[in-house]
């Protein structure tokens, strides 16, 4: 990083090191996103922003209205907790092994005290801390790149490793139909599996209203702000 | 009791701006405390919140870097006025996105990490936000104002993605092809 020779003639310039900022900041600007799709993913991303504003919105909000919220948590935590295979798989993968302890401590007690996982007691009495881990991120752990962006129809940003990662994650869920392996599912048919899938899209929107409209209101331009804001996000979650 | 007294204390002493290296954590901890309750108070209106809180967090935010660091290079081209007016309607942008999130809260536990230096003139201040089967981690960057022990924020990071990079991403590309006015315009 060359620097060129600037003047400081104004306050502003004098008040502090402009130039550490500048190199701080500036390595990660050349941080090119590649994105070959950017047509399609702008276009889906317009879909996507139209769905969640004029049909997840208000079918979450009238599900909000009737549902008391600490029945919509039980529901999200009954969810979370039976996806435990995922994150226990992947944080083995990942050589994570006190995390996987801990979720493996999680799923017994709260499958047990927690009433089917209903509640979250390991939290909430234990501080045993969930580590949501999935295979998109075991991918990226051992340095597979992200590929390019791809938004996905309803479920949003992501990218070719990811993409890959929720195939080989949906085979882990005992929330997603899979032929051969009915007696590990909830769903016997893919209409069932989709059917959970929405409601339980529309149960956490239900507990987070409000948060994609405030997370838009720093975008100037929708499409590359939901981007690489997805991006920089995976990058810390597996840098973790 | 004895804890509040305490607290308003540390908050009158830090009042004025910026915050000094060994006082980051407990005046931050005040803060958000002070924050919280602002915003569990039911007989305040959204503005009145808005108002209190944002007062409790100005002094120890330097827009004037934000807005600097979000420009990047173009920032040296501009004139005095054009840095003026852009400073003022990037704060303003901020505060308001700032106020938005807080909104978001609802009663998650909130723990502040020990202040970890990064370098000398940098130290990096990690919040978890505990809720149900989640965690959100938010850190508060600081740098030392050169020849004094005053420190600011100049970068808030949000679940691992940098406020400010996220600007500066998104003004260089807006830049390509727009002026610097209707930047200005847009924010």
């Amino acid at each position: 990083m060359t620097k060129i020779h600037h003047d400081t003639n104004t306050t502003l310039d004098k008040e502090d090191d402009a130039d550490t900022f500048e190199d701080e900041f500036s390595s990660n600007d050349s941080e090119e996103i590649i994105d070959p799709l950017h047509v399609y993913n702008r276009a889906m991303t317009t879909f996507n922003d139209t769905m969640f504003t004029y049909a997840l919105n208000p079918i979450s909000e009238g599900y909000a209205a009737i549902t008391p919220e600490p029945l919509r948590k039980s529901v999200s935590n009954f969810i979370h907790n039976i996806l435990f295979p995922i994150r226990f798989t992947n944080n083995i993968l990942q050589g994570k092994f006190q995390n996987s302890s801990d979720e493996l401590e999680r799923f017994i007690v709260n499958s047990t005290v927690g009433i089917a996982g209903l509640f979250d007691p390991a939290s909430t009495y234990m501080n045993i801390p969930a580590h949501n881990e999935d295979f998109g991120q075991t991918l990226g752990h051992y340095g597979v790149g992200a590929g390019f962006h791809i938004v996905l129809p309803l479920l949003g940003p992501s990218n070719l490793r990811d993409s890959i990662g929720l195939v080989a994650d949906a085979y882990l869920s005992p929330l997603v139909y899979y032929k051969g392996l009915e007696k590990y599912r909830l769903p016997s048919n893919d209409v069932q599996t989709f059917a959970i899938l929405g409601f339980d899209i529309v149960n956490k929107n239900s507990l987070h209203l409000g948060a994609y409209e405030s997370l838009k209101k720093d975008a100037i331009d929708l499409y590359p702000f939901l981007r690489d804001f997805y991006e920089q996000k995976r990058i810390s979650d597996i840098e973790e | 009791m004895l804890k509040n007294l305490l607290l308003i204390f540390i908050l009158t002493l830090t009042s004025s701006y910026g915050v000094e290296e060994e006082n980051i954590k407990s005046v931050m901890d005040a803060k958000i405390k002070q924050s919280i309750k602002i915003l569990k108070n039911k007989s305040l209106s959204q503005k009145e919140k808005n108002k209190k809180i944002i007062q409790i967090m100005d002094p120890i935010f330097s827009y004037d870097t934000m807005a600097k660091i979000s420009l990047g290079k173009k920032w040296k081209t501009l004139s005095n006025s054009e840095k003026k007016a852009f400073t003022k309607a990037f704060e303003k942008k901020m505060k308001h996105s700032y106020i938005d999130k807080l909104k978001l809260y609802n009663n998650q536990k909130v723990i502040t990490l020990k202040p970890q230096k990064v370098k000398k003139n940098r130290i990096k201040l990690t919040t978890k936000i505990i809720g149900n089967n989640e965690t959100y981690k938010i850190v508060n960057s600081f740098y030392k104002k050169k020849g004094t022990n005053q420190w600011y924020i100049y970068d808030v990071n949000l679940a691992g993605v940098s406020i400010i990079q996220t600007y500066r991403k998104q003004f260089k590309a807006f830049l390509k092809t727009k002026s610097f006015d209707a930047l200005l315009k847009t924010l």
